[in-house]
């Protein structure tokens, strides 16, 4: 581009409209580029707490997978950082502020409601019997898928896509009544031949396969819609 | 009678330059050259313009070792921006 004082309105129309759209595709790609290796992070972390959790069930050692949950926001920093190279000479917008924002905002409310959980466990389960103990208890899985779907239903908000803010509202609360009234143990016990072993893994692990599809809809798939919009 | 267009954006750089930064709220000097496709002299010198006029600031920092150009669209700016859109209208209304 040089410097050209006899344009024309038109091209002068045609300069503002092509680096607004140019801006626009340079931003949405970003966007999309975290918003996928935010999902693809949350996938791998699930099956990973999936497996973990599987594996040390023999041990005696109920849900340890889900300790790695802490480690979620610095892999998402590090493959962010590995991999989104350009991002330093890219500019931010309201939208992916907003939408970076309400990331950060459920990532602080969920490791935060997480620790609380395990402080309160570790000083009420040696004070109280098991009956007691299961009235108290918190229970994790369902105040995250909650915050989860809100975070995506918020995230449609702000993307202006209208299936994300249902499928974040509808399975936040769907998942949220799931896993608080324990719909799948009830399942497990009186409809299903399951041993209480067989039963143990499929409960310990069913809030990895929720966040596993809750991670492919609300991140990866926006993310890899707004990659393309970007093409 | 049409309106006069404000000479200092009725240039091609300077209005490439105003249109990216109407549209986000910071951009750094080298997101600016690759953008608008300009050589980084004739860039410098058409953003000291805008920022003498006072339609953009220009920040200096460094993002760890490396020195880094940081240019944001000013109220001024924006108004001024406004104005040659609602004229640029004018053109195509009569």
């Amino acid at each position: 581009m040089e410097e050209n004082s006899n344009m024309t309105a038109e091209r002068s129309l045609a300069i503002i409209t092509e680096q607004i759209e140019k801006n626009r595709r340079a931003v949405s790609k970003t966007l999309g580029q975290s918003l996928y290796i935010s999902g693809l992070c949350i996938m791998a972390t699930s099956v990973l707490v999936a497996i973990i959790n599987f594996l040390s069930m023999s041990s005696g050692m109920v849900g340890i997978g889900h300790l790695l949950w802490f480690l979620l926001p610095v892999a998402i920093w590090f493959f962010s950082r590995k991999y989104i190279k350009e991002r330093a000479h890219r500019p931010t917008n309201m939208v992916g502020q907003m939408v970076a924002k309400t990331w950060q905002t459920f990532a602080i409310f969920s490791l935060g409601f997480f620790i609380i959980a395990i402080v309160c466990t570790a000083i009420l389960f040696p004070m109280m019997t098991t009956a007691e103990y299961s009235v108290v208890q918190i229970r994790v899985a369902p105040i995250i898928v909650l915050l989860m779907g809100m975070a995506i239903a918020m995230n449609g908000q702000i993307l202006n896509q209208r299936w994300l803010v249902w499928f974040g509202a509808v399975a936040g609360l769907l998942c949220f009544v799931w896993e608080h009234f324990e719909v799948l143990t009830w399942l497990l016990v009186h409809c299903l031949p399951l041993k209480p072993y067989e039963a143990s893994v499929f409960m310990s692990t069913l809030p990895c396969v929720t966040i596993f599809i809750f991670g492919f809809v609300g991140l990866l798939l926006p993310g890899m819609m707004l990659k393309k919009q970007a093409v | 009678m049409f309106p006069t267009l404000d000479p200092l954006l009725h240039s091609e750089l300077r209005l490439a330059v105003m249109s990216l930064l109407v549209s986000a709220e910071e951009a750094e000097f080298p997101y600016i050259k690759e953008q608008t496709g300009a050589t980084a002299g004739n860039l410098s010198v058409q953003i000291d313009k805008l920022s003498a006029a006072g339609y953009i600031e220009v920040e200096k920092t460094f993002k760890g070792k490396k020195p880094c150009t940081l240019c944001r669209i000013t109220p001024k700016g924006m108004k001024a921006f406004e104005e040659y859109v609602e004229s640029l209208k004018s053109y195509f209304i009569r």
